[in-house]
C-alpha cells in the first residue's frame, strides 16, 4: 500500500505540477536574467528556509512581458528593468509587496529607491536587486589589430559607420533591445536620449539603419560567451555581462582580452528589481526569497559573482575591491552625473518603435 | 502460317503433331549464316550456376526460343545477350564482334521485357521514341521512324495514350514497337505472352510469328510454356540446369527426345524400360512383347528407355508392332480423348485420340494397338 | 451505419474541432483585435455592453501586413530560403535513398534506423552544435586554419548559408524516406529497359529513375519545404539578421513586439496563403494527372 500512495503522490506532482507542493508553500519559481546570480545563494536559500528554488532564465524584457502579459505565468519572482516594470504595472500586472514579511528592507540603498521612486512611485511593489549601465564590450587585441587609435571609450565605436565597419569582420553584436540601442544612439545624436518625439526616433532609426551593415547579431545573451572566446570582437551590452565575458576569458587563457568602457557621451543606467507577479502561486515563498535577497552578504555575493552593483546599502563593504573599485561597474561621482535613465513608451509609440526596431534588425 | 489449328486449345499435357514450319525447313537449325555465336558461357551466382559452358549459334533470321522450366537458365542466358548480365567465362560474337562485356546501351540487341516495363510517364509515342532519341537522333527521324514502328503494331491510333490507358495486348505491342523502332540486330523477348490471359495469348502469338516473317528480324524467345514454344519457333533449345539438354526444330525436339528430361518436358510421353535385341529391336522389360523401334547404337542386351508420345499410338491394326490392349480408363477432353490402356502383363500405356464420329471404346473394352516404329525412341538409360 | 462506426467518424471530427478549429477561431479573433497593455495583452473583438453584443473589428493589423514590406519581405526570404535549402536537402537526400534503395534488403532495415537516429536526440541539442562547429572560432575554422586550408577564419555562422545547413541538416530524414521508399518501388525492369534501349547511367536516372520517384520526391520536398518556410530556431540559432524568415518575423512580434494581434494576423495570413498553395497544386497536379503526354 506505502508503494502505491508514494505512486499516486509522485502521479500527482507530475500531474498537478508546481500545484501539487504548492498547497504547502515549499516551493518559490524564479525568472531572473541569465548569468545573473551566484548559484550557490540558491541552494543556500533552500538550506536555510527549506523552501525549493525552481529557477529560471530571460534575456529580454520583452520575452519577460511576453509572459507575463499573457497571465497565469506561474512565477513567483521577477526581475524586470524598471522602465519595462513600470509599464507592467501600469498593466496590473504585479502585487504590493508586504513590507511586514521583508525585514531586510532596511538594507535597500535609499538612494536606488528613491530613483525607483520615478518607475513605482511609492516603492509599492519592487525592491532594486542590481543595477548597471549598457556600454562597450570588446576584445582589446582584436580592436587594435583593425584600427590603432580606435574610440573605445566613445559612442562612436557603436553608431560611427566609418569606425564600427573596421570590426565587422571579427564580429558586432548588439543587444536585441529597442529600449537600450534607441536612447544610446540618441545619446550619440546628442538628442535626449528619453525622447519620445517620433521625428527623433526616426532620426536615431536612420543612424542604426547606417550602421546595420556592421552588424553581425542582434542578441542580448550570447555576447557573453561570444566576447570571452573571441567569436564577438564588439558589443553593445550590459556592463556585468560585460565584465563576466572579461573574467570568463581571464579563466580560459586563450589570449583574449575583454574590456568594458562606459560610453564617455554618457550611458542608460537601469536598474533592475523585485516584484511579485500579481498571480504569484506562492506569495509568502516569494517575500522570503526577496527578504533572504536582500541580506547584504547575499547581496555582496551575488555582486562578486556577477560584477553588477547592488541595491544594497550595507553590502559594499562585502564586494572585493577588485569590482569595487572598478570605474566602469562603480562608476565615481562624476561619471554617475553623465548616466541618464528612461521611461517607459506610451502603447502607441511602443509599438512604433517596435517596428523600427523590427525594420532595423531585417535591414530595410 | 495463318491458320493455327484451333486444336492447340487443349490442355497442353496433350499436344498434337506440329506441321512442319517454312521455317524450320529453311533455316532447321544450320550455322551456316550465324548471327550470334555462343561458346564457352559461364554464369554463377554464388554456388548456383546459372548458366553452364553453353554453346549456341543462333542463324540469322531465326526465331529461337529457349524453353526450360524455372531455373533452368534461361532467362540468365537471356540476360546475358541483353547484356544485363556480364558472363563468368565465355564469348558472346554477335556478328563477328565479341558483345560479352559490352553494356546493354551499347549492344544491337534490344528486348521485350516480361511485363513489358513500358515507361509509366511517357506517352505511347514517347515510349517508342525513348530509344532513338538516345541516339541522338534527328527530330524528323524519331518521328517518321515512331510512326512507322507504331503502324507496323497497328497502334497509330493510340499513339498519345499512357501505358495505363491500354490493354494488355496493346501494351505488349508498344513494347515490340519500342524494341524494333532501333532496328536490333537481334530482338530478345522475356516470356512475352505470360502476362496476357489466355484467349488473347494464342491469338498473338501468331501475330509474333508473323511479325518476325514480315521484320526478317533474329527473335530469342524465353518461355516455360512449351505449346508457346513450339508454335512459334523455328528452333527450340531445351534448357535444364543451365545446359542445352536439345536443340532443333519443334517437331524434332518433340518427335526424338534426347533424353528422359526432354521427353518428359514437352508434354506427355510414355517411357517405357527396355532391353535391346537388336539395333531395332527390344523388348519390354517384364514382358514377352518385342517392338520393332527406331535404329539406335546400342549393343544386344543393353537396358534402354523408350519414349513414345501418346498421340503417336494408333488405335486398330495398322502394320507392325500391333499389340493387344484392355482400355482401363478414358478422359474425355473435347476434340480429344485420353485412354489408359494396359498392354501385356503389368504395362500401361497413355494415348490420345481424335475424338471423331461414332463410339468411343469403354473401360474394359479389348482394343489393337499399333505402336509405328519410327516413333519409339530410345534414351539413354 | 452503426453507432459504433458512427462514433468512429466523430471522435476525429471532435478533436479536429477542439483541436484545430477552436484554437484557430482564437486566433482569429485576436487578428482582429488592439493592442493595450493588460492581460491579457489585447481588446477582445466581442465585448457584452449596454445595449448586447459589441463586435470591434479592428482590420489595422491586416492593413500593416501589406502596408509595411518587412513581412512581405520576410515571407518572399522565407520562401526562397526554403525553397534553397529543400533543393539542396534533394540534392544531398537522392544518393543516400538511393544508396538505400539498392543496398541489400537485409541491411535497409538498418540504414533507414541510421537515418533517422538523429531524431532520438533534442532538436535543439543538435542545431545547437552546428554554432560549435560554425563559429568563427569554432571546429570547422580551426580545422581548416590548422590544416593551412585558410589564412582568415571565414564566417559562416550567421550568413544564410548556415541556414540552409541547419535545414538540410535538420530535415534530411524527411527527405530521405519518402525517397527511398519511391526508389526503392521503382521495377530494376524499368531501369534495364532503359539501358537496352540505349541509355546511360546519368541518362537513366534523369529520364526513367526520377519521373518515376517524383511522388516521392513531391513528399519529400513538401515534407522540408513547409516547415523549412515557418522555421524558427534554425534562423534564430544559426542565421543572423540578414536573414528575415518568417517564422522570425512572427516571434519578434509575439515576444519582441508583445503584439499578439500582429502575430496573430500573420499567422492568418501564412495559414491562408500555405492551404491556398497547397489546393494550387493539388489542382494542377490533377489536371497534368490528366494531360501530360
Amino acid at each position: 500500500m506505502r508503494t502505491w500512495s508514494l505512486l499516486g503522490r509522485t502521479l500527482a506532482a507530475l500531474l498537478f505540477g508546481i500545484g501539487a507542493a504548492g498547497a504547502q508553500d515549499k516551493v518559490v519559481n524564479v525568472y531572473n536574467w541569465t548569468d545573473y546570480i551566484d548559484p550557490a545563494v540558491l541552494e543556500d536559500f533552500t538550506k536555510e528556509t527549506g523552501i525549493k528554488v525552481v529557477y529560471d532564465t530571460y534575456d529580454s524584457n520583452e520575452v519577460l512581458e511576453t509572459k507575463l502579459m499573457a497571465g497565469k505565468t506561474g512565477y513567483d519572482v521577477v526581475v524586470p528593468t524598471s522602465y519595462a516594470m513600470a509599464r507592467q504595472l501600469q498593466a496590473g500586472v504585479y502585487r504590493k509587496l508586504d513590507r511586514a514579511k521583508l525585514p531586510n528592507l532596511r538594507h535597500a540603498s535609499p538612494t536606488l529607491q528613491d530613483r525607483m521612486n520615478r518607475y513605482d512611485p511609492g516603492n509599492e511593489h519592487a525592491v532594486v536587486y542590481m543595477w548597471g549601465t549598457t556600454g562597450i564590450g570588446y576584445n582589446a587585441g582584436k580592436i587594435a589589430e583593425r584600427m590603432k587609435d580606435a574610440p573605445t571609450g566613445s559612442l562612436r565605436m557603436i553608431f560611427d559607420p566609418e569606425v564600427v565597419k573596421n570590426f565587422a569582420d571579427c564580429g558586432v553584436n548588439l543587444l536585441d533591445d529597442p529600449a537600450d540601442l534607441f536612447s544610446a544612439a540618441l545619446k550619440y545624436l546628442s538628442l535626449d536620449p528619453d525622447s519620445k518625439k517620433v521625428e527623433d526616433l526616426q532620426k536615431a532609426e536612420a543612424a542604426l539603419m547606417a550602421i546595420r551593415p556592421y552588424i553581425r547579431k542582434f542578441h542580448s545573451s550570447q555576447y557573453i560567451e561570444d566576447l570571452a572566446n573571441g567569436d564577438t570582437c564588439l558589443a553593445f551590452g550590459f556592463s556585468g555581462d560585460i565584465v563576466q565575458a572579461k573574467a570568463r576569458a581571464e579563466e580560459a587563457k586563450k589570449g583574449v582580452e575583454v574590456v568594458y568602457k562606459i560610453p564617455r557621451e554618457g550611458a542608460q543606467m537601469w536598474f533592475d528589481s523585485f516584484v511579485i507577479p500579481k498571480d504569484a502561486p506562492h506569495p509568502d515563498a516569494a517575500h522570503a526569497f526577496i527578504d533572504f535577497m536582500l541580506r547584504p552578504d547575499i547581496a555582496a555575493r551575488c555582486t562578486n559573482a556577477i560584477a553588477y552593483p547592488n541595491g544594497n546599502k550595507d553590502a559594499d563593504a562585502l564586494v572585493k575591491a577588485e569590482i569595487k573599485e572598478d570605474a566602469e561597474i562603480y562608476p565615481p561621482a562624476e561619471r554617475l552625473a553623465t548616466l541618464y535613465t528612461i521611461s517607459p513608451f506610451p502603447q502607441r509609440l511602443q509599438t512604433q518603435l517596435n517596428r523600427m526596431w523590427t525594420r532595423v534588425k531585417a535591414g530595410r | 502460317m495463318g491458320a493455327v489449328p484451333h486444336w492447340h486449345a487443349s490442355p497442353p499435357a496433350a499436344p498434337a503433331p506440329t506441321p512442319t514450319l517454312p521455317h524450320a525447313a529453311r533455316e532447321g537449325g544450320s550455322g551456316l549464316t550465324s548471327l550470334v555465336s555462343i561458346t564457352g558461357l559461364s554464369k554463377r551466382y554464388g554456388p548456383v550456376t546459372a548458366v553452364d559452358a553453353v554453346d549456341l549459334e543462333i542463324a540469322r533470321g531465326e526465331f529461337l526460343a529457349l524453353l526450360g522450366p524455372s531455373g533452368s537458365g534461361k532467362t540468365s542466358l537471356l540476360r546475358l545477350l541483353a547484356g544485363f548480365e556480364t558472363p563468368d567465362a565465355g564469348r558472346i560474337v554477335l556478328d563477328g564482334q565479341d558483345v560479352a562485356r559490352t553494356p546493354p546501351y551499347d549492344r544491337p540487341v534490344n528486348m521485350v521485357f516480361q511485363a513489358y516495363a513500358l515507361f509509366p510517364h511517357l506517352s505511347v509515342a514517347k515510349n517508342v521514341a525513348f530509344g532513338l532519341e538516345m541516339e541522338k537522333r534527328p527530330r524528323a527521324e524519331i518521328e517518321s521512324r515512331v510512326a512507322e514502328a507504331l503502324k507496323l503494331v497497328e497502334l497509330e491510333a493510340l499513339a498519345g495514350r499512357r501505358p495505363d490507358q491500354l490493354s494488355g495486348g496493346q501494351r505488349q505491342r508498344v513494347a515490340i514497337a519500342r524494341a524494333v523502332v532501333k532496328r536490333p540486330k537481334l530482338l530478345l523477348l522475356d516470356e512475352p505472352l505470360s502476362a496476357l490471359d489466355r484467349r488473347l495469348r494464342e491469338r498473338t502469338r501468331a501475330e509474333l510469328k508473323d511479325l518476325q516473317a514480315r521484320l526478317g528480324l533474329t527473335f530469342v524467345m524465353v518461355t516455360h510454356d512449351q505449346d508457346e514454344a513450339m508454335a512459334v519457333a523455328s528452333r527450340i533449345a531445351v534448357l535444364n540446369h543451365g545446359r542445352i539438354a536439345q536443340m532443333g526444330p519443334p517437331a524434332e525436339v518433340f518427335d526424338r527426345p534426347a533424353d528422359r528430361f526432354v521427353a518428359e518436358f514437352l508434354g506427355d510421353c510414355n517411357l517405357l524400360e527396355a532391353e535391346v535385341l537388336a539395333p531395332d529391336r527390344v523388348r519390354l522389360r517384364g514382358e514377352a512383347i518385342e517392338l520393332l523401334v527406331r535404329p539406335m547404337d546400342r549393343p544386344a542386351g543393353a537396358a534402354v528407355t523408350l519414349a513414345l508420345r501418346p498421340g503417336k499410338i494408333l488405335l486398330g491394326p495398322d502394320g507392325r508392332n500391333m499389340l493387344n490392349a484392355s482400355v482401363e480408363s478414358i478422359e474425355y477432353l473435347g476434340d480429344l480423348s485420353r485412354l489408359t490402356v494396359r498392354v501385356g502383363a503389368a504395362t500401361r500405356l497413355v494415348l490420345t485420340q481424335v475424338n471423331r464420329a461414332g463410339p468411343l471404346p469403354a473401360v474394359g473394352d479389348g482394343l489393337f494397338l499399333t505402336l509405328p516404329p519410327e516413333t519409339l525412341v530410345a534414351l539413354p538409360a | 451505419m452503426s453507432a459504433g462506426s458512427r462514433l468512429a467518424l466523430l471522435l476525429p471530427a471532435f478533436w479536429l474541432l477542439l483541436f484545430v478549429g477552436a484554437p484557430l477561431l482564437i486566433v482569429l479573433e485576436i487578428s482582429f483585435s488592439e493592442v493595450i497593455s493588460a492581460i491579457p495583452p489585447y481588446a477582445p473583438v466581442l465585448r457584452w455592453g449596454e445595449e448586447g453584443l459589441r463586435i470591434a473589428l479592428n482590420p489595422e493589423n491586416y492593413a500593416l501586413l501589406i502596408g509595411d514590406d518587412l513581412y512581405i519581405h520576410s515571407l518572399l526570404s522565407s520562401i526562397r530560403i526554403a525553397a534553397t535549402s529543400t533543393f539542396l536537402a534533394l540534392l544531398v537526400g537522392l544518393p543516400i535513398a538511393h544508396g538505400i534503395a539498392r543496398a541489400a534488403p537485409r541491411h535497409r532495415p538498418w540504414l533507414l534506423l541510421l537515418v533517422i537516429l538523429p531524431f532520438w536526440t533534442s532538436f535543439l541539442i543538435r542545431v545547437y552544435a552546428w554554432i560549435g562547429i560554425l563559429k568563427t572560432e569554432g571546429i570547422l575554422n580551426t580545422v581548416l586554419l590548422t590544416a593551412g586550408l585558410i589564412r582568415e577564419p571565414f564566417v559562416i555562422l550567421t550568413t544564410e548559408w548556415a541556414v540552409h545547413l541547419g535545414i538540410v541538416y535538420a530535415y534530411l530524414p524527411f527527405m530521405v524516406l519518402p525517397l527511398a521508399v519511391a526508389l526503392e518501388r521503382i521495377d530494376p525492369a524499368f531501369r534495364e529497359a532503359a539501358a537496352d534501349l540505349g541509355a546511360r547511367g546519368w541518362s537513366i536516372f534523369f529520364r526513367v529513375t526520377l519521373p518515376l520517384a517524383r511522388t516521392g520526391i513531391a513528399a519529400g520536398c513538401l515534407l522540408v519545404f513547409i516547415p523549412a518556410v515557418g522555421e524558427f530556431v534554425i534562423p534564430d540559432l544559426l542565421g543572423g539578421p540578414g536573414t528575415p524568415m518568417i517564422g522570425k518575423a512572427m516571434w519578434t512580434e509575439f515576444f519582441g513586439n508583445r503584439d499578439w494581434p500582429v502575430a496573430s494576423a500573420l499567422a492568418i495570413v501564412m495559414l491562408v496563403l500555405a492551404a491556398g498553395g497547397i489546393l494550387a497544386l493539388d489542382r494542377v497536379q490533377r489536371r497534368s494527372g490528366e494531360g501530360l503526354s
